[in-house]
């Protein structure tokens, strides 16, 4: 997983934190949600595509994660607990927006061989801008798969969905992406 | 370069700065409260209601004892071997005060004025003691006493009984005081 392994490593969130956060150590709360709250914003940011919404579903997912701490088994990983909870809050907020993530009849899907998109020079921005501009279910799921790192066994049960339909939207999405990037740079 | 590889090699730059300040400063307001303390004093309640109920029975048999004496005339207990009733009473009471001045008063729960109240002198004690110098062998102070004996070690043995089921500990403990 990609969540910032410096700023983890900075402050690292130790059994100790937790313990102390479960005895209701308002210190070891601010020192965990600074521990998680770049990386889970940025999720959020990426999931709802608002800077104002990503701040309102962080704040509900962290209430969440506070006052669930003592149901995280021992043996389990804070980060991918806090990211689950994270994820099925931005995932919440886009059903209210009335996201669905539905099955795709066509669901012929192939591993693109040999794709390279350098022809479209990529750039950050252009890319970003990009997934900017998918539908909302096929950025999800390419979120999911690219940046949070899911399967997309994973993404199917998150989303409830089957996992050939999500590798089916997950390739139509990068073919979005691909499009949207080439007409801008054609543009330009 | 395909989309997934360009994404995970330039991750950095596909990250924004964490979120403002005031996500914390809401969140602040919605932190559960410290719940170990309130729990301890639901817990400490719980495990030690009965122990509240020590002093108002003792003060209750107290009052008790005082208006048995004012008013019962007609004494119809007779305890043979006053004295030998009396000395097996204290042993007993003090080898259960013992046992109970050993135990941490956090798991006791026992705080000092309810621990005076326990004491086998106390001010109960003392005021039948003064009855009795001044109406020796007066039956009805010394069936009072007894009954004060047999009420304070009814007491200490219900405590450490109640200790006991809470702590979990060998029943040996109890069987050797016992």
């Amino acid at each position: 997983m990609n969540l910032y392994p410096d700023n983890l490593e900075n402050l690292p969130v130790t059994d100790q934190i937790v313990a102390r956060c479960r005895k209701g150590d308002a210190r070891a709360f601010h020192d965990l949600y600074h521990a998680y709250s770049r990386a889970m914003y940025n999720i959020c940011l990426r999931m709802t595509g608002h800077q104002a919404d990503a701040e309102d579903v962080l704040q509900e997912a962290f209430v969440q994660v506070f006052k669930n701490l003592d149901n995280l088994a021992s043996d389990s990983s804070l980060t991918a607990w806090v990211k689950r909870i994270v994820v099925n809050h931005c995932l919440s907020y886009l059903r209210k927006k009335k996201v669905y993530f539905e099955e795709v009849e066509d669901q012929e899907w192939k591993q693109e061989e040999g794709v390279d998109e350098s022809e479209h020079t990529l750039t950050v921005a252009a890319v970003k801008d990009a997934i900017g501009q998918l539908p909302a279910g096929y950025r999800t799921v390419l979120n999911l798969y690219i940046f949070e790192d899911y399967s997309h066994r994973e993404i199917a049960g998150l989303l409830g969905i089957t996992e050939s339909t999500v590798k089916t939207q997950y390739m139509r999405a990068k073919e979005k992406v691909r499009q949207i990037v080439k007409l801008k740079s054609k543009t330009i | 370069m395909n989309l997934e590889e360009f994404i995970r090699q330039n991750r950095s730059g596909f990250e924004e700065e964490g979120p403002r300040p005031d996500v914390w400063a809401a969140l602040e307001k919605q932190l559960p409260k410290p719940k170990q303390e309130r729990g301890k004093v639901v817990m400490m309640v719980a495990k030690h209601w009965w122990k509240a109920a020590i002093l108002v029975a003792l003060i209750v048999n107290a009052g008790l004892l005082l208006k048995y004496m004012n008013t019962r005339q007609e004494v119809a207990v007779v305890i043979p071997e006053i004295q030998e009733m009396e000395s097996y009473y204290s042993a007993r009471i003090e080898q259960k005060l013992e046992v109970l001045k050993q135990l941490p008063v956090s798991e006791t729960g026992l705080d000092s004025l309810t621990m005076k109240e326990l004491e086998l002198r106390n001010d109960t004690y003392t005021m039948l003691e003064k009855e009795l110098a001044a109406n020796p062998g007066n039956e009805r102070i010394r069936a009072a006493m007894i009954r004060y004996y047999q009420m304070k070690l009814e007491l200490l043995e219900k405590i450490l009984e109640e200790h006991d089921k809470y702590t979990n500990d060998s029943p040996s403990t109890k069987k050797d005081v016992l």
